[in-house]
């Protein structure tokens, strides 16, 4: 069964079985895939998967299941298995199937791939690395091409169809110098086209040299107040964070958020502008539609001012606040008008930290952990990799304590994002 | 049970080391949130891999369809892909050792209930929640359980059946703290082992105890104080210790780290800890004889399992590996290289990583410390091929004075683990495992970890 068969076959099983309103998913897709490990070729994969997923409301009560068989008998056992839970489960109003939303077919990013021409490029990445950066050593690299097609229907009659593909690279890496070694850094990026060298996407071509100029750190004594300039890769860590502790389900509904009544009010500096924006020319292959309904992009904060939580719809129903726009991802922060260099200059004391690896941030948005791949700033100049550097703040406070915004941006074809300065954070080293 | 189609593609396989692998995973979950129902789901993953070495690469292909065609056309891709980096690639690197022959199974109970069980369990923890701790702003009761079935066959080493199920109901309290702002308090309930929630989850009288230590855990952190950064004395706890032992020094020591640039790397031989630590990537049975959280036996590559030593008396003498690591370093391989799912590639994974205990109690640790932190429970941790390690602390009291003191806040720890191994002086003569984690790396995996309390010095995060 091809996957608009397999959808008709399932909506018309469950309906048939009982549910009050349904919907599947049922996506097919496959992937090339070329590994590095230690600096060297070390396999090549390709995965062919697919995926049916179902939803069903059955007087009030919701049950999922999601199985990667097509035939009929599978099929066949997991509508009745999805019916039992439902009928096992309890009533809530908030579940429902999304009502009508239209049908539409999107096709997005590169549907042929041309594998041959993935591995030169590689080939051509390891190669530029060594030659241009000869104290980093590759872990690992993972180069893919995805495609797939995926199908969603429903019983209110909504059907969106995708079809896409799209490369990706992943890294992971750090910089060596006889028995010295730097923490280890890496990147990612979505791309339709392999007309640009590998080295020159992701930031690679920075975070190679920060890398290299980190084996030498210098140490932080005792702790100080001062400002984080969040780099492009923290920033969006960050923001993923932020979301999570304030924005989401859980914490809307159990009313645990700090921001639980500043829809519309002040949360952050003017200067700041958050979006969530899948439709973006720079972002590949972006979010078009989610739980039935047409992704659009959406303002999460705009000049400091909250515009939307991050809700699923039984969020929205559970709480009364308006559904997400989109599930919160490829984020955007509005650039500023002053260079990096320039917000370096502006620093009396502070870092800049490309990566942290802390621990889940509190309830009330309190985080700490070890400022990684990251450089001491005082007096305006940056000083040199730190290490044994820890960080400490809260996501709310830190929000309404942006000094600056940069100009330049980075992407890599899943957010645009500036570097950001905060005040008021606390380092502290050994 | 899987179906046998991949005994019969022996002959298929050619002289290069090769391994066939049909797999079913499933994944069992619900949750409620303050009495509503917010996660009611179910979910499947079958299908079969093929993976192929050739003169120093891998080619791999795997496809949800698991049929005798399928099986055969999923080899034929592998064969292709290692093909196709071989002449691009042209290492020339010679074949695996051939290691023992043979066949290995695991088959523990395995029960997979409808999803009423999850459901009845999760309701009846949440009610009494509800009932006997009604200051709670928020609570949240999650039943989940994961199992992966495995068939394996191999050209050169051993074939392979097992079917590894887990089960665990985490619960999470939320309650005011005197600042006005909320703390959370988190357990897993069930954590020490695997199994399936039909023979873990009978009652939820069982499990009051810990209900109530959580509750009270989180009574204390509400009124708790910020924790003073710096570097201090500090007791970790056996769930810290744990985690040190999977995160700061296991990780280190998979060889495809070591490849990859890991401090490990020239340190082999030589002492990393103070001469009390002992570390051991247990691979089915603990060093008292009892049965490892998630016991394995036999991994993805056909290497049977058995124990890797990993630190003895301070020094570090192994490496966990795969066949290929094993063969570079010139080691044996003991069982580590694991896929999660079928279309997952085996890579070098921990199994059940900890710390032998000690000779110390407890209260003569605490007693011994002026003025420092006894933590006890992490959330989460990550560490760095240099060692550099960070964890998450949910819980943790100061001491003052020999005795414990005040409840802290949410903070984080870190340090360079061999470094701060070298300054543990006492450990406790308990060890406590736990099991409901996921371990990331490409793919996640499950994991164990454990270990006594230790007492080292360490930094820790504050204001």
């Amino acid at each position: 069964m091809n996957n608009r068969e397999i959808a008709e076959y399932t909506l018309e099983k469950l309906t048939k079985l009982g549910a009050d309103a349904a919907s599947v998913g049922v996506a097919h897709g496959s992937t090339d895939e070329l590994n590095v490990d230690g600096g060297e070729f070390s396999l090549m994969r390709t995965l062919f998967d697919t995926n049916v997923g179902m939803k069903v409301i059955k007087d009030g009560r919701k049950g999922n299941i999601s199985i990667n068989q097509t035939d009929r008998q599978s099929i066949d056992e997991a509508c009745a298995t999805v019916i039992a839970s439902a009928e096992q489960s309890q009533p809530d109003d908030a579940h429902r199937i999304a009502p009508f939303a239209g049908r539409e077919k999107f096709t997005l990013g590169v549907l042929e791939p041309d594998i041959g021409a993935l591995y030169d490029r590689i080939n051509e990445f390891l190669r530029a690395t060594k030659q241009d950066y000869p104290k980093i050593m590759m872990e690992q690299f993972i180069a893919q091409y995805e495609r797939e097609n995926a199908l969603y229907m429903n019983t209110n009659g909504t059907e969106f169809e995708q079809e896409s593909g799209e490369y990706s690279i992943s890294s992971m890496f750090s910089a060596h110098e006889g028995e010295k070694a730097g923490s280890f850094n890496g990147a990612d990026a979505l791309f339709t086209d392999l007309k640009t060298p590998l080295i020159d996407l992701a930031g690679h071509r920075r975070l190679f040299g920060e890398s290299e100029r980190s084996l030498d750190p210098v140490s932080v004594d005792g702790k100080f107040v001062g400002t984080l300039i969040a780099t492009p890769p923290l920033m969006e860590v960050f923001l993923y964070s932020i979301c999570a502790n304030f924005c989401s389900d859980g914490v809307i509904i159990d009313k645990t958020s700090p921001w639980i009544d500043k829809l519309g009010k002040t949360v952050a500096s003017s200067s700041l502008t958050v979006s969530s924006r899948p439709y973006a020319p720079d972002i590949v292959c972006g979010e078009r539609f989610a739980e039935g309904f047409k992704s659009e992009d959406m303002d999460i904060i705009k000049d400091g001012v909250l515009k939307s939580f991050v809700l699923s719809d039984y969020g929205a129903r559970k709480t009364g606040f308006d559904r997400a726009k989109n599930h919160g991802a490829n984020f955007f922060v509005t650039p500023g008008s002053r260079s990096v260099e320039e917000m370096i200059a502006g620093v009396e004391r502070g870092l800049i930290v490309n990566r942290f690896s802390g621990g889940e941030p509190s309830a009330n948005g309190d985080f700490s952990g070890v400022a990684k791949n990251s450089f001491l700033v005082e007096n305006g100049k940056i000083v040199g990799a730190v290490s044994e550097t820890m960080i400490n703040g809260n996501f709310a406070e830190m929000l309404g304590n942006v000094r600056e915004i940069s100009r330049e941006t980075e992407g890599g074809g899943r957010r645009v994002l500036p570097w950001v300065a905060f005040g008021g954070i606390t380092v502290s080293g050994k | 049970m899987l179906k046998d189609y991949i005994s019969q593609m022996k002959g298929a396989m050619g002289s290069e080391h090769t391994e066939i692998r049909a797999q079913r995973n499933t994944s069992r979950r619900v949750g409620i949130l303050n009495g509503d129902m917010i996660s009611n789901s179910r979910s499947e993953e079958s299908g079969v891999c093929a993976r192929v070495y050739r003169n120093g690469v891998y080619g791999f292909a795997s496809g949800a369809e698991y049929s005798e065609s399928a099986v055969r056309e999923i080899l034929e891709a592998a064969q292709r892909n290692a093909k196709f980096m071989d002449e691009r690639t042209g290492k020339g690197k010679p074949a695996l050792p051939v290691i023992a022959k043979g066949t290995v199974e695991y088959k523990p109970y395995f029960s997979d209930p409808e999803q009423k069980a999850y459901i009845d369990f999760v309701r009846e923890v949440d009610a009494y929640i509800a009932r006997k701790y009604p200051k709670l702003v928020s609570r949240r009761v999650t039943a989940y359980a994961d199992s992966m079935e495995k068939l394996l066959v191999t050209n050169d080493g051993a074939d392979g059946y097992s079917i590894a199920p887990r089960a665990y109901v985490p619960i999470v309290m939320t309650a005011n703290s005197k600042d006005g702002s909320t703390v959370e308090m988190f357990r897993v309930l069930g954590a020490e082992r695997g199994g399936c929630v039909d023979e873990k989850f009978k009652s939820v009288e069982d499990f009051a105890a810990e209900i109530e230590q959580n509750y009270e855990q989180l009574m204390a952190k509400a009124e708790g104080v910020y924790a003073e950064a710096g570097v201090r004395d500090v007791i970790l706890g056996p769930n810290m210790a744990g985690i040190l032992a999977h995160e700061a020094v296991g990780h280190t020591v998979e060889a495809d780290l070591v490849l990859g640039g890991s401090v490990a790397a020239h340190l082999l031989g030589k002492p990393v800890a103070s001469e009390l630590i002992t570390m051991v990537d247990f691979a089915h049975t603990l060093h008292d004889g009892s049965p490892a959280p998630l016991p394995v036996y036999i991994d993805d590559e056909g290497t049977p399992a058995v124990d890797e030593l990993i630190i003895k008396d301070g020094v570090l003498v192994g490496y966990m590996n795969s066949r290929e690591s094993a063969q570079h370093f010139g080691m044996e391989p003991h069982g580590n290289a694991r896929a999660y799912t079928f279309s997952d590639e085996p890579l070098i994974r921990m199994r059940n990583t900890g710390i032998l205990p000690g000779k110390s109690k407890l209260e003569e640790m605490i007693a011994s410390i002026k003025d420092g932190y006894y933590l006890t429970d992490t959330g989460n941790g990550q560490a760095d091929t240099t060692g550099e390690f960070m964890f998450g602390v949910n819980m943790g009291y100061e001491i003052k004075n020999g005795k414990l003191g005040r409840a802290i806040k949410d903070t984080t720890i870190s340090g360079i683990a061999f470094e701060m191994l070298k300054t543990v002086d006492m450990l406790s003569d308990d060890n406590v495992w736990t099991s409901s984690g996921f371990c990331g790396k490409k793919q996640p995996m499950p994991v164990g970890m454990g270990g006594p309390a230790l007492k080292c010095r360490i930094n820790i995060g504050g204001r």
